[in-house]
């Protein structure tokens, strides 16, 4: 048998529950960042027995954080903005992870090829694919991890 | 000396001779007929539309999921697993990219719809969207840089000086649709229904504004599973945005642009006197378009 997820994936990992607030995820990849000692761009959200319910990233966060009326407040350059983000970040901070969360989440079995990991990745544009378990979360495979496991070898 | 009497040009003004490829934009967010209503109820947050175009497998435009319906979808009582094709309607209404933007503001009044789908060379996929706020961003631009801008010849730094002639009360629209707090929210939806508007103002039991229901909140609430018995005071957003019926035109548009709000309650003399609704998309249009200069341009002596 080849090597598979199980190989490559990082049993350490966090997640969030849907009811978690904006605020509070930010919190939590600045301190997972700091636990990982590497930065935390996503987390899987999950529910309280830990089956997978979706994937949030910054980028859905900053989705959220964009002006709604951008494409006009665009064209007046003459409109002072200053404060403006603040403004944002205070909208945003109180929604909950699960409105904006990804839920069409690409998953991986333990027994997954590595080959096949790296087929995914490059086809999806993925850097980091859950690990699933009869519906349990068990792990994440990050492209990092895969890239230097091949390379180094 | 006897002056001629003044004609009006037929319809010229700032968006003559514009077509729909210079105000549209890309597609942003699309839903397969698979996807949920809960599905569209998360994009419809997430990206602040207030509309899912829903796509079939070969991408081709099949309808549109609009916040009103998600709201009717709440009010029917549907599962959010529904699928998005059970309410969504179909087929989206389309212009092309070359069409006058005149043309396609007139489609939009004739059908009583919010917003276009642009078509591509494949005719049954769009590949952008023309909606008010479209047009209101482009009216900006052209503003800022036509000739007849009565700003270049006095030199004056900012486009908004010469706004100062309208106020809130010169745009606001009058009519205004109240509920109270204990007010269940299948009645709220009924009065949105029925008018065609976005947003409630809510009073309390002194009387006083107390909130907002807009139909984000109440899709907001379908999605965390409230019941559409629950009253309005459970949901509603607090305090109300407003703004003084005398305030300038300009200052206003700047709030709520500011705020990130399509609204604001218009208040006479205090904050608890509301007496008007104020939107972006409307008081950006008159601002824009009822420039001296613009306004002159259709006359013809």
């Amino acid at each position: 048998m080849g090597l598979t997820a199980r190989d490559v994936m990082d049993t350490r990992f966090f997640t969030l529950l849907p009811e978690t607030t904006v605020a509070e995820a930010v919190k939590a990849f600045r301190r997972a960042g700091e636990e990982l000692n590497r930065r935390v761009f996503g987390m899987m959200v999950t529910s309280p027995d830990g089956e997978l319910l979706g994937m949030v990233s910054m980028y859905d966060i900053l989705i959220l954080m964009r002006p709604k009326h951008i494409h006009i407040w665009g064209e007046m350059h003459d409109i002072d903005v200053s404060g403006f983000m603040d403004e944002c970040y205070l909208r945003a901070k109180s929604i909950p992870v699960g409105d904006l969360m990804t839920t069409d989440v690409i998953t991986l079995t333990p027994d997954t090829h590595l080959l096949q990991i790296v087929d995914i990745m490059v086809r999806k544009h993925l850097r980091r694919i859950p690990v699933l378990d009869g519906g349990k979360v068990i792990g994440i495979v990050h492209i990092s991890s895969v890239f230097f496991f091949l390379m180094e070898r | 000396m006897a002056h001629a009497p003044m004609s009006v040009k037929d319809r010229k003004n700032v968006l003559s001779g514009l077509k729909v490829r210079e105000a549209m934009r890309r597609i942003a967010v699309h839903l397969p007929e698979s996807a949920s209503v809960d599905e569209a109820t998360r994009c419809a947050i997430k990206f602040k539309v207030s509309a899912i175009l829903i796509t079939g497998r070969e991408y081709q435009a099949l309808g549109v999921v609009s916040k009103t319906d998600l709201m009717c979808a709440y009010y029917a009582g549907l599962p959010l697993e529904t699928p998005v094709s059970t309410i969504m309607r179909s087929p989206p209404l389309f212009c092309g990219m070359d069409d006058s933007l005149d043309a396609a503001l007139d489609t939009m009044r004739s059908k009583g719809v919010h917003r276009l789908y642009v078509r591509g060379d494949d005719p049954d996929q769009a590949i952008g969207i023309l909606a008010y706020p479209d047009i209101v961003g482009l009216l900006y631009r052209y503003c800022h840089k036509c000739e007849h801008n009565t700003l270049r010849t006095r030199k004056v730094p900012s486009i908004f000086n010469f706004s100062d002639t309208f106020k809130v009360r010169d745009v606001m629209n009058p009519s205004l649709l109240v509920f109270r707090e204990e007010d269940i929210l299948s009645s709220v939806m009924e009065g949105l229904s029925a008018h065609r508007i976005g947003a409630v103002l809510i009073r309390g039991r002194n009387n006083l504004p107390s909130g907002v229901v807009s139909k984000t909140d109440l899709i907001m609430a379908y999605r965390h599973g409230i019941p559409p018995t629950a009253e309005a005071a459970t949901i509603m957003s607090s305090p109300v945005r407003s703004c003084d019926h005398n305030e300038q035109l300009v200052s206003a548009i700047q709030k709520m642009i500011f705020s990130d709000v399509h609204r604001f309650f218009v208040y006479r003399d205090n904050p608890d006197n509301i007496v008007g609704v104020l939107t972006l998309t409307d008081a950006a249009r008159v601002r824009s378009g009822s420039c001296r200069a613009c306004v002159s341009s259709r006359i013809r002596l």
